[in-house]
Protein backbone atom coordinates (compact mmCIF):
# COMPACT_ATOMS: atom_id res chain seq x y z
CA UNK A 1 0.00 0.00 0.00
CA UNK A 2 0.79 3.21 -0.58
CA UNK A 3 1.76 5.92 2.43
CA UNK A 4 2.39 9.61 2.13
CA UNK A 5 4.43 11.02 5.09
CA UNK A 6 6.20 14.09 6.83
CA UNK A 7 6.12 16.78 9.44
CA UNK A 8 3.54 18.67 9.32
CA UNK A 9 4.28 22.96 9.30
CA UNK A 10 7.51 24.81 10.09
CA UNK A 11 8.45 21.26 12.06
CA UNK A 12 11.81 20.62 11.14
CA UNK A 13 12.41 17.83 13.85
CA UNK A 14 14.03 15.24 11.51
CA UNK A 15 14.74 11.87 13.73
CA UNK A 16 11.47 10.67 13.69
CA UNK A 17 10.38 11.06 10.39
CA UNK A 18 13.83 9.27 9.36
CA UNK A 19 12.54 6.13 11.39
CA UNK A 20 8.86 6.38 10.08
CA UNK A 21 10.30 5.79 6.43
CA UNK A 22 12.74 2.98 7.30
CA UNK A 23 9.75 1.03 9.68
CA UNK A 24 7.11 1.42 7.22
CA UNK A 25 9.40 0.17 4.55
CA UNK A 26 10.27 -2.88 6.71
CA UNK A 27 6.43 -3.50 6.92
CA UNK A 28 6.08 -3.57 3.16
CA UNK A 29 4.69 0.07 2.76
CA UNK A 30 5.40 1.85 -0.57
CA UNK A 31 6.68 5.18 1.17
CA UNK A 32 6.46 8.63 -0.65
CA UNK A 33 8.32 10.92 2.35
CA UNK A 34 7.91 14.54 2.15
CA UNK A 35 10.29 15.05 4.93
CA UNK A 36 10.01 18.25 7.39
CA UNK A 37 8.29 21.33 6.81
CA UNK A 38 5.47 20.34 5.02
CA UNK A 39 2.25 21.74 4.96
CA UNK A 40 -1.03 20.30 4.79
CA UNK A 41 -1.72 21.23 1.09
CA UNK A 42 1.14 19.36 0.09
CA UNK A 43 0.40 16.07 1.65
CA UNK A 44 -3.12 16.05 0.46
CA UNK A 45 -1.67 16.80 -3.50
CA UNK A 46 0.98 14.12 -3.04
CA UNK A 47 -1.94 11.68 -2.18
CA UNK A 48 -3.62 12.87 -5.48
CA UNK A 49 -0.39 12.69 -7.50
CA UNK A 50 0.81 9.39 -5.99
CA UNK A 51 -2.82 7.50 -5.57
CA UNK A 52 -2.02 6.92 -1.83
CA UNK A 53 -3.91 4.99 0.24
CA UNK A 54 -2.60 6.18 3.62
CA UNK A 55 -1.79 9.90 5.06
CA UNK A 56 0.33 9.60 7.95
CA UNK A 57 1.47 13.02 9.67
CA UNK A 58 3.83 13.78 12.37
CA UNK A 59 4.48 16.72 14.56
CA UNK A 60 7.06 17.27 17.31
CA UNK A 61 7.50 20.55 17.84
CA UNK A 62 3.41 21.61 19.46
CA UNK A 63 2.36 23.36 16.00
CA UNK A 64 -0.10 20.50 15.04
CA UNK A 65 -2.75 21.78 17.19
CA UNK A 66 -3.27 24.11 14.62
CA UNK A 67 -2.75 22.45 11.21
CA UNK A 68 -5.40 19.97 12.55
CA UNK A 69 -7.86 22.35 13.13
CA UNK A 70 -7.95 23.38 9.23
CA UNK A 71 -7.76 19.40 7.91
CA UNK A 72 -11.44 19.29 7.22
CA UNK A 73 -12.01 22.37 5.29
CA UNK A 74 -9.10 21.72 2.94
CA UNK A 75 -9.85 18.18 2.78
CA UNK A 76 -13.64 18.93 1.85
CA UNK A 77 -12.16 20.76 -1.31
CA UNK A 78 -11.34 17.35 -2.32
CA UNK A 79 -13.28 15.21 -4.92
CA UNK A 80 -11.31 12.21 -4.29
CA UNK A 81 -10.13 11.53 -0.90
CA UNK A 82 -12.50 10.42 0.70
CA UNK A 83 -11.34 6.71 1.52
CA UNK A 84 -7.62 8.07 2.42
CA UNK A 85 -6.91 6.91 6.11
CA UNK A 86 -5.42 9.82 7.90
CA UNK A 87 -2.91 9.26 10.84
CA UNK A 88 -1.34 11.65 12.68
CA UNK A 89 1.42 11.29 15.74
CA UNK A 90 4.39 12.95 17.95
CA UNK A 91 3.82 15.46 20.37
CA UNK A 92 0.45 16.44 19.51
CA UNK A 93 -0.09 19.29 21.89
CA UNK A 94 2.39 22.21 23.51
CA UNK A 95 3.57 21.10 26.54
CA UNK A 96 1.81 18.02 28.37
CA UNK A 97 -1.85 16.64 28.00
CA UNK A 98 -3.44 13.32 28.19
CA UNK A 99 -4.21 10.98 25.32
CA UNK A 100 -7.93 10.82 26.63
CA UNK A 101 -8.13 14.31 25.91
CA UNK A 102 -5.85 14.84 22.74
CA UNK A 103 -7.87 11.65 20.82
CA UNK A 104 -11.00 12.68 20.70
CA UNK A 105 -10.05 16.25 19.27
CA UNK A 106 -8.09 15.20 16.85
CA UNK A 107 -10.55 12.23 15.48
CA UNK A 108 -13.05 15.33 15.35
CA UNK A 109 -10.51 17.25 13.31
CA UNK A 110 -10.68 14.04 10.49
CA UNK A 111 -7.90 11.64 11.88
CA UNK A 112 -8.78 7.84 11.82
CA UNK A 113 -5.77 7.39 14.05
CA UNK A 114 -4.14 9.78 16.68
CA UNK A 115 -1.05 8.37 18.37
CA UNK A 116 -0.13 11.19 20.83
CA UNK A 117 3.13 10.04 21.86
CA UNK A 118 2.75 6.69 21.50
CA UNK A 119 5.88 4.47 20.30
CA UNK A 120 6.60 4.38 16.33
CA UNK A 121 5.92 0.72 16.33
CA UNK A 122 2.93 0.44 18.56
CA UNK A 123 1.89 2.97 16.27
CA UNK A 124 2.23 1.06 13.05
CA UNK A 125 0.98 -1.76 14.44
CA UNK A 126 -2.25 -0.35 14.79
CA UNK A 127 -2.49 0.94 11.32
CA UNK A 128 -2.22 -2.62 10.34
CA UNK A 129 -4.85 -3.55 12.58
CA UNK A 130 -6.51 -0.61 11.09
CA UNK A 131 -6.46 -1.87 7.79
CA UNK A 132 -7.53 -5.30 8.12
CA UNK A 133 -10.65 -4.20 10.01
CA UNK A 134 -11.35 -2.35 7.02
CA UNK A 135 -11.01 -4.65 4.51
CA UNK A 136 -13.00 -7.22 6.36
CA UNK A 137 -16.33 -4.62 5.89
CA UNK B 1 30.86 49.19 -25.32
CA UNK B 2 29.75 45.68 -25.63
CA UNK B 3 31.74 43.86 -27.79
CA UNK B 4 35.20 42.83 -28.27
CA UNK B 5 34.71 41.18 -32.05
CA UNK B 6 32.92 41.75 -35.03
CA UNK B 7 29.42 40.84 -34.77
CA UNK B 8 26.20 42.73 -35.27
CA UNK B 9 23.16 41.47 -32.62
CA UNK B 10 19.85 42.21 -33.17
CA UNK B 11 16.79 42.17 -30.86
CA UNK B 12 13.55 42.33 -32.12
CA UNK B 13 10.81 43.24 -29.63
CA UNK B 14 6.91 43.66 -30.06
CA UNK B 15 7.74 47.49 -29.83
CA UNK B 16 11.37 48.40 -30.63
CA UNK B 17 14.26 46.71 -32.29
CA UNK B 18 17.84 47.21 -30.67
CA UNK B 19 20.92 46.84 -33.15
CA UNK B 20 24.20 46.46 -31.40
CA UNK B 21 28.04 46.45 -33.00
CA UNK B 22 31.27 46.28 -31.81
CA UNK B 23 30.95 50.27 -31.62
CA UNK B 24 27.73 51.48 -30.71
CA UNK B 25 24.22 50.59 -29.78
CA UNK B 26 21.04 51.63 -31.25
CA UNK B 27 17.53 51.16 -30.41
CA UNK B 28 14.63 51.82 -33.00
CA UNK B 29 11.02 52.42 -33.05
CA UNK B 30 9.40 49.91 -34.57
CA UNK B 31 7.25 51.04 -38.37
CA UNK B 32 4.06 48.39 -38.02
CA UNK B 33 2.98 49.49 -41.52
CA UNK B 34 6.57 48.09 -42.79
CA UNK B 35 7.76 43.95 -42.43
CA UNK B 36 10.72 43.69 -39.68
CA UNK B 37 12.98 43.39 -42.64
CA UNK B 38 11.93 46.30 -44.54
CA UNK B 39 11.88 48.12 -41.43
CA UNK B 40 14.99 47.06 -40.29
CA UNK B 41 16.82 47.62 -43.57
CA UNK B 42 15.45 51.17 -43.93
CA UNK B 43 16.94 52.33 -40.06
CA UNK B 44 20.02 50.61 -40.66
CA UNK B 45 20.65 48.58 -44.04
CA UNK B 46 24.54 50.06 -44.74
CA UNK B 47 25.39 48.78 -41.33
CA UNK B 48 23.42 45.53 -41.85
CA UNK B 49 24.80 45.21 -45.67
CA UNK B 50 28.82 45.53 -43.98
CA UNK B 51 28.56 42.49 -41.49
CA UNK B 52 28.84 38.58 -43.48
CA UNK B 53 25.61 36.35 -42.60
CA UNK B 54 27.88 34.51 -40.10
CA UNK B 55 28.54 37.39 -38.21
CA UNK B 56 24.82 38.46 -37.41
CA UNK B 57 23.23 37.33 -34.28
CA UNK B 58 19.53 37.47 -33.56
CA UNK B 59 16.79 36.96 -30.78
CA UNK B 60 13.27 38.21 -31.04
CA UNK B 61 10.36 38.18 -28.82
CA UNK B 62 8.35 40.05 -31.25
CA UNK B 63 5.43 37.40 -31.79
CA UNK B 64 4.75 37.19 -28.15
CA UNK B 65 5.40 33.96 -27.52
CA UNK B 66 3.38 30.89 -27.44
CA UNK B 67 0.55 30.44 -25.17
CA UNK B 68 -0.46 27.41 -23.15
CA UNK B 69 -3.04 26.01 -20.96
CA UNK B 70 -1.75 23.44 -18.38
CA UNK B 71 -4.37 20.69 -16.84
CA UNK B 72 -3.30 18.99 -14.03
CA UNK B 73 -4.14 17.09 -11.04
CA UNK B 74 -2.35 19.29 -7.67
CA UNK B 75 -1.40 22.46 -7.41
CA UNK B 76 1.99 21.93 -5.63
CA UNK B 77 3.39 19.20 -8.28
CA UNK B 78 1.63 18.77 -11.72
CA UNK B 79 0.22 22.45 -12.44
CA UNK B 80 3.36 23.95 -10.46
CA UNK B 81 6.02 21.79 -11.94
CA UNK B 82 4.40 21.95 -15.27
CA UNK B 83 4.05 25.84 -15.15
CA UNK B 84 7.82 26.03 -13.90
CA UNK B 85 8.75 24.20 -17.16
CA UNK B 86 6.78 26.21 -19.49
CA UNK B 87 8.35 28.99 -18.36
CA UNK B 88 11.80 28.46 -18.19
CA UNK B 89 10.84 27.30 -22.00
CA UNK B 90 9.90 30.53 -22.83
CA UNK B 91 5.83 29.85 -22.82
CA UNK B 92 3.17 32.37 -21.78
CA UNK B 93 0.31 30.98 -19.38
CA UNK B 94 -2.92 31.54 -20.22
CA UNK B 95 -4.61 29.70 -17.27
CA UNK B 96 -3.92 26.33 -15.36
CA UNK B 97 -6.81 23.92 -14.56
CA UNK B 98 -6.66 21.67 -11.24
CA UNK B 99 -8.21 18.94 -13.16
CA UNK B 100 -10.97 18.04 -10.28
CA UNK B 101 -12.79 20.78 -10.57
CA UNK B 102 -12.71 21.21 -14.59
CA UNK B 103 -16.39 21.75 -15.16
CA UNK B 104 -16.40 25.04 -13.59
CA UNK B 105 -13.16 26.41 -15.77
CA UNK B 106 -14.31 28.58 -18.58
CA UNK B 107 -13.07 27.81 -21.86
CA UNK B 108 -10.32 30.17 -23.37
CA UNK B 109 -12.16 31.75 -26.77
CA UNK B 110 -8.39 32.38 -27.92
CA UNK B 111 -6.51 29.51 -29.98
CA UNK B 112 -4.10 28.05 -28.01
CA UNK B 113 -0.47 27.03 -28.92
CA UNK B 114 0.03 24.21 -26.80
CA UNK B 115 -2.32 22.15 -23.82
CA UNK B 116 -0.30 20.74 -21.45
CA UNK B 117 -1.97 17.39 -19.42
CA UNK B 118 0.14 16.41 -16.51
CA UNK B 119 -0.90 14.25 -13.41
CA UNK B 120 0.11 10.95 -11.35
CA UNK B 121 3.33 9.44 -10.65
CA UNK B 122 3.71 6.35 -13.31
CA UNK B 123 2.40 4.20 -10.99
CA UNK B 124 -1.28 5.52 -11.04
CA UNK B 125 -3.37 5.18 -13.11
CA UNK B 126 -7.00 6.53 -14.57
CA UNK B 127 -6.07 10.22 -13.14
CA UNK B 128 -8.50 11.31 -16.15
CA UNK B 129 -11.91 10.71 -16.78
CA UNK B 130 -14.43 12.14 -19.84
CA UNK B 131 -14.52 15.40 -18.59
CA UNK B 132 -11.66 15.71 -19.88
CA UNK B 133 -12.35 15.21 -23.09
CA UNK B 134 -15.70 16.98 -23.29
CA UNK B 135 -13.45 20.16 -22.12
CA UNK B 136 -11.10 19.57 -24.91
CA UNK B 137 -13.83 19.24 -27.20
CA UNK B 138 -14.98 22.82 -26.75
CA UNK B 139 -11.57 23.94 -26.83
CA UNK B 140 -8.88 25.05 -29.44
CA UNK B 141 -5.42 24.17 -29.72
CA UNK B 142 -2.50 23.52 -32.29
CA UNK B 143 -0.57 20.66 -30.25
CA UNK B 144 -1.74 18.75 -27.45
CA UNK B 145 1.50 16.86 -25.42
CA UNK B 146 0.79 14.63 -21.84
CA UNK B 147 3.32 14.55 -19.72
CA UNK B 148 2.00 12.39 -17.01
CA UNK B 149 1.29 8.75 -15.86
CA UNK B 150 2.93 6.44 -18.29
CA UNK B 151 0.07 3.90 -17.73
CA UNK B 152 -2.82 6.75 -18.58
CA UNK B 153 -0.82 7.83 -21.81
CA UNK B 154 -2.46 4.93 -23.72
CA UNK B 155 -5.53 5.55 -23.06
CA UNK B 156 -5.62 8.95 -22.88
CA UNK B 157 -3.81 8.78 -26.54
CA UNK B 158 -6.79 6.56 -28.17
CA UNK B 159 -9.02 9.48 -27.48
CA UNK B 160 -7.01 12.28 -28.46
CA UNK B 161 -5.64 11.53 -31.60
CA UNK B 162 -2.54 13.99 -32.26
CA UNK B 163 -1.12 13.82 -28.61
CA UNK B 164 1.90 14.15 -28.25
CA UNK B 165 3.17 11.26 -25.00
CA UNK B 166 6.29 12.59 -23.30
CA UNK B 167 8.02 11.28 -20.27
CA UNK B 168 6.57 11.92 -16.89
CA UNK B 169 7.27 15.22 -15.74
CA UNK B 170 6.84 13.78 -11.47
CA UNK B 171 9.32 11.13 -10.83
CA UNK B 172 8.43 8.54 -8.21
CA UNK B 173 9.92 10.62 -5.66
CA UNK B 174 7.42 13.22 -6.40
CA UNK B 175 10.36 15.31 -7.96
CA UNK B 176 10.27 17.31 -11.23
CA UNK B 177 11.46 15.65 -14.23
CA UNK B 178 12.05 18.83 -16.42
CA UNK B 179 14.27 18.01 -20.19
CA UNK B 180 11.58 16.31 -21.84
CA UNK B 181 8.63 18.76 -21.84
CA UNK B 182 11.65 21.54 -21.61
CA UNK B 183 13.11 20.39 -25.40
CA UNK B 184 9.66 19.96 -26.51
CA UNK B 185 8.32 23.41 -25.96
CA UNK B 186 11.31 25.18 -27.05
CA UNK B 187 11.36 23.43 -29.99
CA UNK B 188 8.03 24.54 -30.27
CA UNK B 189 8.46 28.01 -29.69
CA UNK B 190 11.78 27.89 -31.67
CA UNK B 191 9.02 26.99 -35.16
CA UNK B 192 6.73 29.60 -34.15
CA UNK B 193 9.62 32.23 -34.16
CA UNK B 194 10.76 30.71 -37.48
CA UNK B 195 7.56 29.80 -39.49
CA UNK B 196 6.14 34.14 -38.85
CA UNK B 197 6.60 35.36 -42.25
CA UNK B 198 8.01 38.31 -40.72
CA UNK B 199 10.43 36.84 -38.88
CA UNK B 200 11.71 34.02 -41.83
CA UNK B 201 12.38 36.63 -43.62
CA UNK B 202 15.35 37.74 -41.27
CA UNK B 203 17.21 34.51 -42.36
CA UNK B 204 18.50 36.65 -45.25
CA UNK B 205 20.83 38.80 -43.00
CA UNK B 206 21.67 35.99 -40.60
CA UNK B 207 23.13 32.66 -41.35
CA UNK B 208 22.96 31.70 -37.56
CA UNK B 209 19.85 30.38 -35.76
CA UNK B 210 17.08 33.03 -34.50
CA UNK B 211 16.23 33.06 -30.57
CA UNK B 212 13.87 33.72 -28.41
CA UNK B 213 15.04 36.96 -26.10
CA UNK B 214 14.00 35.50 -23.12
CA UNK B 215 16.42 32.13 -23.95
CA UNK B 216 19.12 34.48 -24.37
CA UNK B 217 18.16 36.45 -21.36
CA UNK B 218 18.38 33.33 -18.72
CA UNK B 219 21.50 32.07 -20.39
CA UNK B 220 23.32 35.44 -19.60
CA UNK B 221 22.23 35.49 -15.98
CA UNK B 222 24.92 33.05 -14.02
CA UNK B 223 27.76 35.53 -15.89
CA UNK B 224 25.75 38.38 -14.79
CA UNK B 225 28.65 39.37 -12.50
CA UNK B 226 31.26 39.73 -15.10
CA UNK B 227 29.51 42.91 -16.09
CA UNK B 228 27.59 44.12 -13.35
CA UNK B 229 28.21 44.54 -9.36
CA UNK B 230 25.17 42.82 -8.38
CA UNK B 231 24.80 40.80 -5.40
CA UNK B 232 23.05 37.71 -5.06
CA UNK B 233 20.03 37.10 -4.86
CA UNK B 234 19.02 39.20 -7.39
CA UNK B 235 16.01 39.74 -9.62
CA UNK B 236 15.67 41.18 -12.92
CA UNK B 237 12.90 42.95 -14.29
CA UNK B 238 12.34 43.03 -18.47
CA UNK B 239 9.38 45.34 -19.34
CA UNK B 240 8.80 45.13 -22.37
CA UNK B 241 5.74 46.39 -24.85
CA UNK B 242 3.68 43.67 -24.55
CA UNK B 243 5.36 41.39 -21.37
CA UNK B 244 6.68 41.66 -18.39
CA UNK B 245 9.37 39.12 -17.74
CA UNK B 246 10.87 38.19 -14.38
CA UNK B 247 13.82 36.20 -13.97
CA UNK B 248 15.06 35.30 -10.52
CA UNK B 249 17.24 33.82 -8.33
CA UNK B 250 16.29 30.00 -6.83
CA UNK B 251 17.44 31.38 -3.80
CA UNK B 252 14.42 33.59 -3.95
CA UNK B 253 12.30 30.81 -3.25
CA UNK B 254 11.80 27.65 -1.44
CA UNK B 255 9.90 25.54 -3.35
CA UNK B 256 9.67 22.04 -3.55
CA UNK B 257 10.70 22.27 -6.93
CA UNK B 258 14.46 20.91 -7.40
CA UNK B 259 16.38 21.75 -10.36
CA UNK B 260 19.33 22.23 -11.68
CA UNK B 261 18.47 25.79 -12.93
CA UNK B 262 20.48 28.86 -11.16
CA UNK B 263 17.25 31.47 -12.75
CA UNK B 264 13.86 30.77 -13.58
CA UNK B 265 11.68 32.52 -15.13
CA UNK B 266 8.24 33.98 -14.74
CA UNK B 267 6.14 36.25 -17.19
CA UNK B 268 3.16 38.70 -17.37
CA UNK B 269 1.49 38.20 -20.23
CA UNK B 270 -0.39 41.73 -20.01
CA UNK B 271 1.40 43.84 -18.33
CA UNK B 272 3.52 46.08 -20.52
CA UNK B 273 3.76 49.81 -21.53
CA UNK B 274 3.23 49.60 -25.19
CA UNK B 275 1.17 47.39 -26.74
CA UNK B 276 -0.77 46.31 -23.45
CA UNK B 277 -0.88 49.40 -22.28
CA UNK B 278 -4.54 49.11 -21.79
CA UNK B 279 -4.32 46.29 -20.03
CA UNK B 280 -1.94 47.81 -17.06
CA UNK B 281 -4.05 50.81 -16.76
CA UNK B 282 -7.13 48.23 -16.19
CA UNK B 283 -4.44 46.71 -13.61
CA UNK B 284 -3.52 49.70 -12.18
CA UNK B 285 -7.06 50.95 -11.53
CA UNK B 286 -7.89 47.99 -9.90
CA UNK B 287 -5.02 47.88 -7.45
CA UNK B 288 -5.82 50.08 -4.20
CA UNK B 289 -2.81 51.30 -3.84
CA UNK B 290 -2.38 52.59 -7.30
CA UNK B 291 -4.20 56.02 -5.94
CA UNK B 292 -1.31 56.72 -3.29
CA UNK B 293 1.24 55.93 -5.55
CA UNK B 294 -0.03 58.27 -8.39
CA UNK B 295 -0.10 61.07 -5.53
CA UNK B 296 3.23 60.30 -4.29
CA UNK B 297 4.46 60.61 -8.02
CA UNK B 298 2.24 63.96 -8.03
CA UNK B 299 -0.18 63.32 -10.82
CA UNK B 300 -3.66 62.21 -11.16
CA UNK B 301 -5.18 59.69 -13.20
CA UNK B 302 -5.55 61.73 -15.99
CA UNK B 303 -2.21 60.56 -16.66
CA UNK B 304 -3.55 57.68 -18.56
CA UNK B 305 -5.19 59.66 -21.16
CA UNK B 306 -2.06 61.58 -22.25
CA UNK B 307 0.54 60.36 -25.01
CA UNK B 308 3.25 62.40 -23.54
CA UNK B 309 7.11 61.09 -22.23
CA UNK B 310 5.95 61.84 -18.82
CA UNK B 311 3.04 59.91 -19.48
CA UNK B 312 5.16 56.89 -20.91
CA UNK B 313 7.39 57.02 -17.61
CA UNK B 314 4.89 56.99 -15.37
CA UNK B 315 3.55 54.14 -17.16
CA UNK B 316 6.67 52.16 -16.51
CA UNK B 317 6.81 53.31 -13.04
CA UNK B 318 3.41 51.53 -12.49
CA UNK B 319 4.88 48.40 -14.19
CA UNK B 320 7.27 48.26 -12.21
CA UNK B 321 4.80 48.61 -8.55
CA UNK B 322 2.41 46.13 -10.58
CA UNK B 323 5.19 43.46 -10.91
CA UNK B 324 6.44 43.84 -7.55
CA UNK B 325 3.13 43.18 -5.86
CA UNK B 326 2.02 40.05 -7.89
CA UNK B 327 5.44 38.49 -7.21
CA UNK B 328 4.77 39.41 -3.33
CA UNK B 329 2.30 38.27 -0.24
CA UNK B 330 0.32 40.61 -1.47
CA UNK B 331 -1.08 39.18 -4.78
CA UNK B 332 0.58 35.88 -5.47
CA UNK B 333 1.35 34.17 -8.21
CA UNK B 334 2.27 30.73 -8.53
CA UNK B 335 5.46 31.10 -6.55
CA UNK B 336 6.25 33.23 -3.17
CA UNK B 337 9.22 34.76 -3.87
CA UNK B 338 11.26 36.11 -0.54
CA UNK B 339 11.12 40.07 -1.64
CA UNK B 340 12.95 40.95 1.46
CA UNK B 341 16.37 38.96 0.91
CA UNK B 342 16.40 40.06 -2.50
CA UNK B 343 20.09 42.24 -2.69
CA UNK B 344 19.82 43.85 -6.11
CA UNK B 345 17.24 44.62 -8.74
CA UNK B 346 18.37 44.37 -12.37
CA UNK B 347 16.53 46.30 -15.10
CA UNK B 348 16.51 45.60 -18.72
CA UNK B 349 15.03 46.48 -21.90
CA UNK B 350 13.47 50.03 -23.18
CA UNK B 351 12.46 50.82 -19.51
CA UNK B 352 16.12 51.85 -18.77
CA UNK B 353 16.31 54.47 -21.81
CA UNK B 354 13.17 55.75 -20.35
CA UNK B 355 13.60 55.97 -16.69
CA UNK B 356 16.49 56.80 -14.05
CA UNK B 357 17.87 55.29 -11.61
CA UNK B 358 16.40 57.27 -8.83
CA UNK B 359 13.04 56.91 -10.22
CA UNK B 360 13.38 53.33 -10.28
CA UNK B 361 14.40 53.55 -6.87
CA UNK B 362 11.83 55.61 -5.76
CA UNK B 363 8.69 53.39 -6.70
CA UNK B 364 10.95 49.92 -5.23
CA UNK B 365 11.21 52.26 -1.43
CA UNK B 366 7.31 53.03 -2.17
CA UNK B 367 6.57 49.24 -2.98
CA UNK B 368 8.40 48.27 0.33
CA UNK B 369 7.20 50.45 2.62
CA UNK B 370 3.42 50.31 1.72
CA UNK B 371 3.28 46.79 0.67
CA UNK B 372 6.04 45.17 2.76
CA UNK B 373 6.23 47.70 5.42
CA UNK B 374 9.81 47.19 5.74
CA UNK B 375 13.05 49.79 4.92
CA UNK B 376 15.03 47.21 3.36
CA UNK B 377 16.33 48.43 -0.10
CA UNK B 378 17.96 46.75 -2.49
CA UNK B 379 20.57 47.90 -4.88
CA UNK B 380 18.90 49.49 -8.39
CA UNK B 381 21.09 48.09 -11.62
CA UNK B 382 19.91 49.12 -15.07
CA UNK B 383 21.37 47.45 -18.07
CA UNK B 384 21.19 50.60 -20.29
CA UNK B 385 24.11 49.44 -22.78
CA UNK B 386 21.99 45.72 -23.08
CA UNK B 387 25.13 44.17 -21.49
CA UNK B 388 22.54 41.12 -20.50
CA UNK B 389 21.09 40.77 -23.81
CA UNK B 390 24.72 40.94 -24.99
CA UNK B 391 26.57 38.51 -22.97
CA UNK B 392 23.31 35.76 -23.80
CA UNK B 393 23.80 36.67 -27.37
CA UNK B 394 27.38 36.34 -27.94
CA UNK B 395 27.76 32.98 -25.15
CA UNK B 396 25.60 31.06 -27.68
C1 LIG C 1 16.57 17.04 18.95
C2 LIG C 1 15.49 18.05 19.29
C3 LIG C 1 15.51 19.25 18.62
C4 LIG C 1 16.49 19.57 17.51
C5 LIG C 1 15.94 18.96 16.21
C6 LIG C 1 17.02 18.55 15.25
C7 LIG C 1 16.41 17.90 14.05
N1 LIG C 1 16.60 18.49 12.91
O1 LIG C 1 15.75 16.88 14.16
C8 LIG C 1 16.45 21.13 17.49
C9 LIG C 1 17.47 21.64 18.47
C10 LIG C 1 16.66 21.79 16.14
C11 LIG C 1 15.09 21.38 18.07
C12 LIG C 1 14.39 22.55 17.90
C13 LIG C 1 13.20 22.82 18.52
N2 LIG C 1 12.58 22.05 19.43
CO1 LIG C 1 13.09 20.28 19.84
N3 LIG C 1 13.57 18.64 20.55
C14 LIG C 1 14.52 17.78 20.27
C15 LIG C 1 14.45 16.58 21.25
C16 LIG C 1 15.53 16.79 22.29
C17 LIG C 1 14.62 15.22 20.61
C18 LIG C 1 13.74 14.94 19.38
C19 LIG C 1 14.17 13.65 18.72
O2 LIG C 1 14.80 13.65 17.71
N4 LIG C 1 13.83 12.50 19.36
C20 LIG C 1 14.10 11.18 18.86
C21 LIG C 1 12.89 10.70 18.03
C22 LIG C 1 13.14 9.29 17.50
O3 LIG C 1 11.78 10.67 18.88
P1 LIG C 1 10.49 11.56 18.68
O4 LIG C 1 10.78 12.73 17.84
O5 LIG C 1 9.82 11.75 19.94
O6 LIG C 1 9.60 10.56 17.80
C23 LIG C 1 9.16 9.32 18.34
C24 LIG C 1 7.69 9.34 18.67
O7 LIG C 1 7.20 10.64 18.95
C25 LIG C 1 7.05 8.68 17.55
N5 LIG C 1 6.39 9.48 16.50
C26 LIG C 1 6.73 10.62 15.93
N6 LIG C 1 5.87 10.93 14.96
C27 LIG C 1 4.96 9.94 14.92
C28 LIG C 1 3.89 9.74 14.10
C29 LIG C 1 3.09 8.61 14.29
C30 LIG C 1 1.91 8.40 13.43
C31 LIG C 1 3.43 7.67 15.29
C32 LIG C 1 2.61 6.47 15.48
C33 LIG C 1 4.53 7.91 16.09
C34 LIG C 1 5.29 9.02 15.91
O8 LIG C 1 8.01 7.96 16.87
C35 LIG C 1 9.31 8.27 17.27
C36 LIG C 1 9.98 6.99 17.73
O9 LIG C 1 9.22 6.37 18.70
C37 LIG C 1 13.01 16.72 21.82
C38 LIG C 1 12.85 16.28 23.27
C39 LIG C 1 12.77 14.79 23.38
N7 LIG C 1 13.60 14.26 24.22
O10 LIG C 1 11.95 14.17 22.70
C40 LIG C 1 12.76 18.22 21.69
C41 LIG C 1 11.36 18.72 21.50
C42 LIG C 1 10.63 17.86 20.46
N8 LIG C 1 11.57 20.04 20.92
C43 LIG C 1 10.72 20.93 21.38
C44 LIG C 1 10.70 22.30 20.99
C45 LIG C 1 9.68 23.18 21.73
C46 LIG C 1 11.59 22.79 20.05
C47 LIG C 1 11.70 24.24 19.58
C48 LIG C 1 10.39 24.99 19.40
C49 LIG C 1 12.61 24.93 20.59
C50 LIG C 1 12.74 26.40 20.39
N9 LIG C 1 12.09 27.13 21.26
O11 LIG C 1 13.40 26.84 19.46
C51 LIG C 1 12.46 24.09 18.29
C52 LIG C 1 11.49 23.94 17.13
C53 LIG C 1 12.17 23.99 15.79
C54 LIG C 1 11.21 23.69 14.70
N10 LIG C 1 11.02 24.63 13.77
O12 LIG C 1 10.59 22.68 14.67
C55 LIG C 1 9.73 20.34 22.37
C56 LIG C 1 8.32 20.19 21.81
C57 LIG C 1 7.34 20.48 22.91
C58 LIG C 1 5.93 20.34 22.58
N11 LIG C 1 5.49 19.65 21.54
O13 LIG C 1 5.19 20.87 23.34
C59 LIG C 1 10.48 19.01 22.78
C60 LIG C 1 9.53 17.85 23.17
C61 LIG C 1 11.40 19.39 23.97
C62 LIG C 1 10.59 19.74 25.23
N12 LIG C 1 10.37 18.79 26.10
O14 LIG C 1 10.20 20.87 25.36
N13 LIG C 1 14.67 20.31 18.82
Amino acid sequence: MKVVTGVVGNDIHVVANRLIDLSLRARGFEVFNLGVNTYLEEFFDAAVETGAEILLISSLNGEAEGWGREVKLLKAKYKDLDNLIMMIGGNLVVGSGSAEDIVPKYKNYGFDLVCHQVDLNTGLDSLEEFIQQRNKK
Amino acid sequence: MSQQDNTLLIDVGSTYFKVSNQDSIEQYFRDFNKDILDDLLHRCGDTIQSFDKDDVYICSSANGGLNTLIIGVSNTYSLKYATNIAFNSGINIIDTILYQNIEEYSVPSDLVDVVIIVGGIDSCTGMFTDNLYSYLAKLSYSNIVFVGSEQDAPIIKEKISNLVILPNVIDNKLHIVEDYLKEYLTNLYQQDIEGKEDIKNLYDITANRIYPTPYIVNKALPEIDARYSVVNPFILLDIGGATTDIHYSKDLVDENIVTKNEFDRLVFKKLGVFKSKQSLIFTAKNNEFVYELLMHLKVTENIFNEQSQKATKILMQLAIFLVLCKISHYKKAYINLKLLTINSFVLTGGITKVLTKEEIENIIAFFYKKILTSGHRPVVVLDSNYDIWTLGLKGD
